[in-house]
């Protein structure tokens, strides 16, 4: 298991943002529902080693992260793309990639093919040498992508990843989670169920800090059946869920 | 975006330190606020510091030690708000999580952007420093750069990146760069204002290039070696400063690692410690005879020595001998005491020679300083008159003809005065004898306060060295008075009267034996 994860907390002041999760994923692409403020943020900036959670055991890769040496080879094996993607505007796209994947620890001689494979596994081979000022809202998240699976991760943490990319991009997207999960672990957070109906093999979804399910999209889409709420078959899974949870 | 491209994957390998750290070095110079910065920071070098400095004489020990505090007081602000804009980039542009989750430590991720900030200040400091030392080694007759003055302002680079880039990492805001622009200018600033003499602590300042009260000296590199203990103390001390400084950015809790945080602690202390006992040491330091600062723990006595020179002299009557880095001034002191030594050449007692000779300096009580000559004024066998030119005492740059008219009218009546013997406790003949020679020469003197020497434009007191009892200072006839109409008549007679005259009557008169009445 990639991701093993018992009673985790994580509070914030007064306010509990993780509360007692458990969670274990493998290989494959997992997705991470929830609607705004259910703790799904906190969860990934805690696997990303962003933040340390107040309680419960964490195992990331086979290893513990609160050690200063298996945390490091956590990270390199790490990608993380945040929900607000900071970026420096006076960067390149190609730079910016390289930047990152300097910081990796990546080997010198590796990063000039990595970098350009990134790039262009986002469709931004043809703008690389683009100034990040100049790129869309929907290029911008691409060259965060690029960023995050420029070390071919073996864990990759993905917050709202589709925010901003066009229907096009979006598929292209999800074709490419298809892909990297295939070797990799992927923990994508959205409150976009599509997303996940499409390219997740297992699904989580949290409310209040907890996670309140825990199964596959079509476990999801079963718990719909006779509700009313939603469009979708799995959007109603996710409501009558949500509904079933709360008092 | 393509699902068919995946490379096969690998364990991780840690890249070779230097060649990633290089790497990462190249991409922040590219990409640094300071590269932007540079031509501000050469403009205000050369606004502030560069056209003061190439105003003053071409003598490598005042180019140099006027370079040092103007180059650092230029480069303060726009180093340090440049330095303060790129410690708070993490911040302002929302990256703290995206590279604070990554494998390389956060230290030597800020350490990067950190020494590309200070590799474009130091290339810009040393393009400047390269025009003034460039212009003066074109300008300067004698010696050679003085290395040590550029050094401590180079060195105030790298603290004062670490500081803006500390502040600017610490405390992350919009303001922060204006607001470290405008503090590390007026800290700089006012880091002299409580120097209080030679044993000041507070000489560590960078923009102290020599003892606080006198300014920079020309006989450093000129006559005497130039002493680097002050610049040493103040080398060590920007460098313990750097390093304590970067010490304490490597300090902050989060989700980093611990042994950074202890190599963090280890460096601050360490740089601590050197920082501190720099300081110590400026506070032992004491104003020397040469008028620098020496500090007893970092001198070198063997440095004491004069410097051998081969002097240029001119063809006047009486050679007039400057130290070979004056070379530029010889015509203009030749021509200037020229009448003066046509008056005296031959007669006995007169001086052989006009030997240029080093200002020697006093720290008297507070921020008092004396300085003037060793010894007298004109001693040895055969006589030698020693001469201070006004260039080399402290006070403003003067002009070539500014010079000129000095020496006409301060240097050409103390040479007449040491060979007539004039002084305050003279008789009235020597007066008269002193001022008409002068007349014959056409000078008008410029009157002296007694005991005095030749000073311009300073405000420290105290008694000049050596110029005690026996040197021999021009007093002369007052206007009206009898000497003053005796003094006329004999200047009014032929020179060649004259000159006979004082040939047979000169040792009496320097011996007070001849009365008014007496002279033709």
């Amino acid at each position: 298991m990639n991701v093993e994860i018992t009673g985790l907390t994580r509070r914030f002041g007064r306010t509990m943002a993780v509360a007692g999760v458990d969670l274990r994923a493998g290989p494959g692409v997992f997705g991470l529902l929830g609607p705004n403020g259910a703790g799904k943020t906190s969860l990934l900036r805690i696997m990303a080693t962003a933040i340390q959670p107040t309680s419960g055991r964490l195992r990331l890769l086979g290893r513990d992260p609160r050690g200063d040496g298996p945390r490091r080879e956590i990270r390199r094996r790490l990608g993380y793309l945040p929900q607000n993607l900071g970026y420096y505007p006076g960067f390149t796209v190609a730079e910016f990639v390289e930047y990152f994947a300097l910081l990796k620890e990546m080997p010198a001689a590796r990063i000039p093919p990595a970098v350009a494979a990134a790039v262009d596994r986002v469709g931004l081979g043809d703008r690389s040498r683009a100034r990040l000022r100049t790129l869309s809202g929907g290029m911008l998240r691409r060259v965060g992508i690029a960023q995050a699976i420029v070390n071919d991760p073996e864990l990759l943490l993905l917050d709202e990843p589709t925010a901003g990319l066009d229907p096009e991009q979006r598929m292209a997207f999800r074709a490419l989670l298809r892909d990297l999960g295939q070797s990799a672990t992927i923990v994508v957070s959205t409150h976009l169920v599509e997303d996940v109906g499409a390219a997740c093999a297992q699904v989580a979804l949290m409310d209040r800090g907890k996670i309140i399910f825990h199964g596959t999209p079509g476990d999801l889409t079963a718990r719909g059946a006779g509700h009313g709420t939603g469009d979708a078959p799995l959007e109603r899974g996710y409501s009558a869920v949500l509904t079933a949870a709360r008092p | 975006m393509t699902a068919t491209s995946a490379p096969a994957r690998s364990a991780p390998v840690t890249s070779p330190p230097g060649r990633s750290a290089a790497r990462l070095l190249r991409l922040e110079l590219r990409h640094n606020a300071m590269l932007w910065m540079m031509p501000v920071a050469v403009a205000l070098f050369w606004v502030t510091a560069g056209r003061k400095t190439m105003a003053t004489p071409p003598l490598w020990g005042v180019r140099a030690a006027n370079m040092q505090p103007t180059a650092v007081l230029a480069n303060a602000s726009p180093v340090a708000g440049a330095a303060a804009w790129m410690g708070s980039r993490e911040s302002r542009r929302r990256t703290t999580d995206l590279v604070n989750i990554t494998a390389r430590p956060w230290p030597a991720r800020l350490l990067a952007t950190w020494a590309a900030t200070t590799c474009w200040a130091l290339v810009a400091y040393l393009a400047c420093v390269g025009v003034v030392y460039g212009v003066t080694a074109q300008q300067a007759t004698w010696g050679g750069p003085l290395w040590w003055p550029a050094v401590v302002a180079g060195a105030s680079l790298p603290a004062l990146t670490a500081l803006g880039f500390a502040v600017g990492t610490l405390v992350p805001s919009r303001f922060t760069a204006p607001l470290v622009t405008i503090a590390a200018f007026f800290v700089l600033a006012l880091s002299t204002q409580l120097i209080n003499g030679s044993q000041s602590y507070w000489q560590i300042s960078p923009v102290v290039a020599a003892p606080w009260d006198i300014g920079p000296d020309p006989g450093a590199g000129t006559f005497y070696a130039f002493q680097p203990d002050l610049p040493i103390a103040q080398v060590m001390f920007l460098t313990g400063l750097t390093a304590a400084v970067l010490g304490v950015l490597a300090l902050p809790t989060g989700a980093g690692a611990r042994s950074p945080r202890r190599s963090g602690v280890a460096v601050a202390t360490a740089g601590l410690l050197v920082a501190g006992t720099a300081v110590a040491l400026a506070g032992t330091g004491r104003l020397d005879a040469q008028g620098m600062i020496a500090i007893p723990a970092l001198h070198d006595a063997a440095s004491d020595r004069p410097l051998r020179y081969t002097p240029v002299c001119s063809h006047t009557a009486i050679p007039v001998c400057l130290n070979p880095a004056y070379a530029s001034y010889l015509p203009a002191t030749e021509t200037a005491l020229a009448p003066t030594l046509d008056q005296l050449a031959g007669l006995p007692g007169a001086p052989a020679r006009i030997s240029q000779a080093a200002v020697t300096y006093q720290q008297g009580r507070d921020n008092s300083v004396g300085f003037g000559l060793a010894g007298l004024p004109i001693s040895g066998t055969p006589p030698v008159f020693h001469l201070l030119l006004p260039v080399e005492l402290p006070g403003p740059a003067v002009t070539t003809s500014e010079l000129a008219a000095q020496l006409r009218s301060i240097t050409g009546p103390s040479i007449v005065a040491s060979v007539t013997g004039d002084n305050p406790g003279a008789s009235q003949a020597q007066h008269a004898v002193t001022t008409a020679l002068l007349m014959a020469a056409r000078v008008v003197p410029s009157h002296l306060p007694a005991g005095g020497t030749p000073t311009i434009g300073n405000s420290v007191a105290g008694p000049p060295p050596g110029a005690g009892a026996g040197s021999e200072q021009y007093v002369g006839a007052a206007p009206g008075s009898p000497a003053y109409a005796a003094a006329t008549r004999f200047a009014a007679r032929p020179a060649a009267v004259r000159r006979a005259w004082l040939t047979r009557h000169l040792a009496a008169l320097r011996a007070g034996r001849i009365s008014l009445g007496q002279l033709p």
